[in-house]
């Protein structure tokens, strides 16, 4: 096996420092704004109005099918608005606000008790019940990712804890004062799934972390520790697969296709906190660093405002110019501090004026390095002339869409050429093209 | 507060186009040094006009096209340099200047500018001059006299009583930095270092050179003579890797730098020319983007996967 990938980059890890040898502490803010469309899928529908009393744990807001997942009060208090924001999506999200009124009341919660003795078969639904998505960043329902098809059969569970993303440490930090509930969580699924193999895969530069988890995983059935070499992305979900298990997830396809589940480290201590504690998803580790005062990881509420944080973290230390929600390589920018952190927010990174100012992109000098940095195999400098073109047919016979945005080309472009933005950018207008069609499709069928 | 909203990667290298640009002309440092020393100010002299004219012409060009002028990315300043270092040094100045203006113009701007040529600038300049004034080019003065000293023949046309050592350090006659292989050597270095280039090219271009050139001539002393005389070093290293001209995908580039190897070997042996490398890699460059097109690419996750039919 060979525990890496081809490609990738080096980005200095220099940004971690700040955060990673400090603990984590716990804010809470006086008020919070709880979106709706946290996970992929379809948004929850609020359940509270104006006025109402809600505890900590409550459902404010009800899953819209199985694809959807409840969102949950993260601070008990009074309802002060339920209306939509302006979000990082396009169009505007529902938002619930409640006040804080410190008395962290929480709901009536009904704890499964032991991972090792809970009934497997109230595994998923527990996690369903909880709300909780994928906390890396893609915030997929989890609980769909564990509803495999009578066809479907999982052999290896992969924990992410690759943590390969610049400045981040708030996974770094859970797998150091958390390690147990990790494994917990890994427990349960593979119990659930009935799968005799879990793989907790962590880059060999955080050798604290990986000690911890190997000490917990001590005498648990199955669990192995893997340190994979440190290289951006190794914590791509389709790298890991490959330096884990040595397979390659058919283009277009997911991991169960070739037997495997990955599931995040903070996703699985959600888990064990849903199992164990009977209680959903309402705070995570967040890494908030770059040009604050006091750079921290703080334990949030989620619907915690970015300039409460900011504040809590001693404020801004130069000007800001740019706020990212997650790291470096592929972190989204937030066009104001109004903006609450959701379930899958990672980190909060700030940059003064000149680090976050806009590149100015040069002619391709067709130096190759996009080509061999990417860990996929494409020829980003290519697919840049089709996209630039609006050749979206030339786009996809050259693979765009197995093109995991990663940034490694972008990163390495002597040119600084917007590769991965225009990427991102075709890929989208592809996908809203078949869905288009499909809907044609569908419209002609039905006539 | 308004903040700015431009989309990932929010981090780039430090390495700009004229950084690596900037890192090929200290590479080609000792060669330059090694040139003056054994050949003294007259080759100062060249590779002077050569690399103004090459930025000149660029400026102009530029200025005239209504482009933006690009010179500080040095890609033409690199192109002036490798001229004047791979002609001799006694070549009059106006005609390293018309080599000059000939690789920026011709060879790169109408195809394009940085990046779409597809001959290498240098070389085609070389190979244009060495058609139309082929003596002027290849009468090479032999080492320790002045710069209007008699001419010697290259190495290449005379290969007797010239030893390995003398090849190496650049005691003997050829153009201005293609004689001392050290300074090339040192000049390779630098490059890997600051990953400028990869090895993959100056290494297979030299070794299967040597090895072919051992298959036919079934001697080891001949066949290290073959790499170290002449411009197969240089050539391996600062001209077979030109970014826009050589292949990007890992296999191409191997196929293409043996390519180099095998043709250099078999015009030097066969042809009538006594120096290969020039031509070898401008045949290559014509090849490197079919190399690119029919070498298939290693997806991740299309291997075994069929290729869609296009309707
Ligand atoms: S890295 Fe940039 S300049 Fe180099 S080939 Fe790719 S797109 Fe072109
Ligand atoms: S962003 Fe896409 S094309 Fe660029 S390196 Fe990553 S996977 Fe390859």
């Amino acid at each position: 096996m060979k525990g890496t990938f081809r490609g990738g980059v080096h980005p200095s890890h220099k940004s971690k420092d700040p955060t990673k040898g400090v603990k984590t502490r716990e804010y809470v803010s006086d008020t919070v704004k709880i979106i709706m469309n946290m996970n992929i899928g379809a948004p929850a529908k609020p359940c509270v109005k104006k006025g109402d009393q809600v505890r900590v744990g409550q459902v404010i807001g009800e899953a819209q099918g199985f694809m959807s997942v409840p969102v949950h009060a993260s601070v008990s208090g009074t309802v002060l608005a339920v209306e939509p924001i302006p979000y990082l999506t396009e169009a505007p999200s529902m938002a619930i606000t409640i006040q804080n009124d410190f008395k962290d009341e929480w709901v009536e919660l009904h704890p499964l008790g032991d991972v090792e003795h809970v009934d497997p078969k109230l595994v998923i639904p527990a996690i369903q019940n909880a709300g909780i998505c994928g906390m890396g960043g893609a915030c997929f329902p989890t609980h769909v990712k564990l509803s495999l098809k009578p066809d479907q059969k999982c052999d290896t569970i992969i924990v992410n804890g690759a943590e390969c993303e610049t400045h981040l440490t708030a996974d770094h930090r859970l797998m150091l004062e958390n390690s147990k509930r990790i494994v917990d969580g890994l427990r349960a699924v593979m119990r659930a799934l009935d799968v005799k193999n879990g793989v907790i895969a962590i880059e060999d530069n955080k050798a604290d972390a990986i000690a911890a988890m190997k000490e917990a995983s001590f005498g648990r059935q199955g669990v192995t520790v893997k340190s994979l070499r440190t290289k951006y992305p190794q914590g791509g979900e389709k790298q890991l697969i490959e330096a884990i298990t040595g397979r390659q997830v058919p283009s277009g396809g997911l991991p169960i296709q070739v037997n495997v589940v990955v599931l995040n480290v903070g996703t699985c201590a959600a888990i064990a906190d849903a199992i164990i504690d009977g209680k959903p998803l309402i705070s995570r580790i967040t890494t908030i660093t770059g040009c604050v005062r006091n750079p921290s990881n703080l334990r949030l509420r989620i619907g915690t405002l970015v300039e409460d944080l900011i504040g809590e973290c001693g404020g801004f230390s130069e000007e800001a110019g740019k706020i990212v929600f997650g790291g470096a390589m592929t972190g989204l920018p937030i066009p104001n501090t109004a903006v609450p952190i959701a379930k899958a927010t990672n980190g909060v990174v700030v940059y003064n004026k000149h680090d976050g100012a806009s590149v100015e992109e040069g002619p391709c000098i067709r130096c190759g390095k996009c080509v061999s940095v990417c860990p996929i195999g494409l020829n980003p400098f290519q697919i840049k002339a089709a996209a630039d073109a609006d050749d979206l047919e030339k786009c996809k016979a050259l693979h765009v869409m197995d093109c995991i945005l990663c940034g490694s080309c972008s990163f390495d472009c002597p040119s600084r050429r917007w590769l991965t933005a225009s990427f991102k950018n075709a890929k989208q207008k592809i996908t809203l093209q078949a869905k288009k069609a499909a809907a044609a499709q569908q419209g002609g069928t039905a006539k | 507060m308004s903040l700015i909203l431009s989309s990932a990667p929010h981090i780039r290298t430090h390495n700009t186009t004229t950084r690596l640009m900037g890192n090929v002309l200290i590479a080609l440092a000792p060669c330059v040094a090694a040139g003056v020393y054994f050949f003294g100010l007259r080759a100062a002299l060249v590779l002077a006009v050569s690399t103004a004219s090459a930025v000149l012409a660029e400026f102009v060009w530029q200025k005239l096209a209504h482009q933006k002028v690009r010179i500080s990315d040095l890609s033409a300043a690199v192109t002036g340099l490798l001229i004047g270092l791979i002609v001799s040094p006694t070549v009059p100045w106006w005609t390293v200047m018309i080599g000059s203006f000939f690789a920026i113009i011709v060879v790169k701007q109408l195809f394009g500018g940085v990046g779409d040529n597809f001959l290498n600038p240098a070389l085609a300049a070389r190979a244009v001059l060495l058609a139309s004034w082929p003596t002027r080019l290849t009468s090479h003065p032999a080492v320790g006299f002045s710069a209007d000293a008699v001419s010697a023949a290259t190495p290449l046309a005379s290969m007797k009583g010239i030893s390995l050592n003398d090849l190496l350090l650049g005691h003997v006659g050829g153009a201005i930095g293609e004689t001392c292989k050290i300074a090339i050597l040192v000049g390779l270095a630098y490059l890997l270092i600051t990953r400028t280039i990869s090895w993959r090219i100056p290494v297979f271009t030299v070794a299967s050179a040597f090895l072919f050139n051992l298959v036919v001539s079934g001697s080891l002393n001949d066949s290290l003579t073959c790499i170290l005389s002449g411009g197969l070093l240089f050539g391996a290293v600062f001209m077979a890797t030109d970014y826009a001209t050589s292949p990007m995908q890992s296999y191409a580039q191997m196929i293409y730098s043996v390519l180099i190897g095998i043709i250099t070997v078999v015009i030097r042996k066969w042809g009538v020319y006594p120096e290969g490398v020039t031509y070898a890699i401008l045949i290559a460059n014509i090849v490197a983007p079919l190399l690119d097109r029919f070498i298939p690419q290693k997806i991740y996750g299309v291997i075994g996967k069929k290729k869609e039919v296009k309707a």
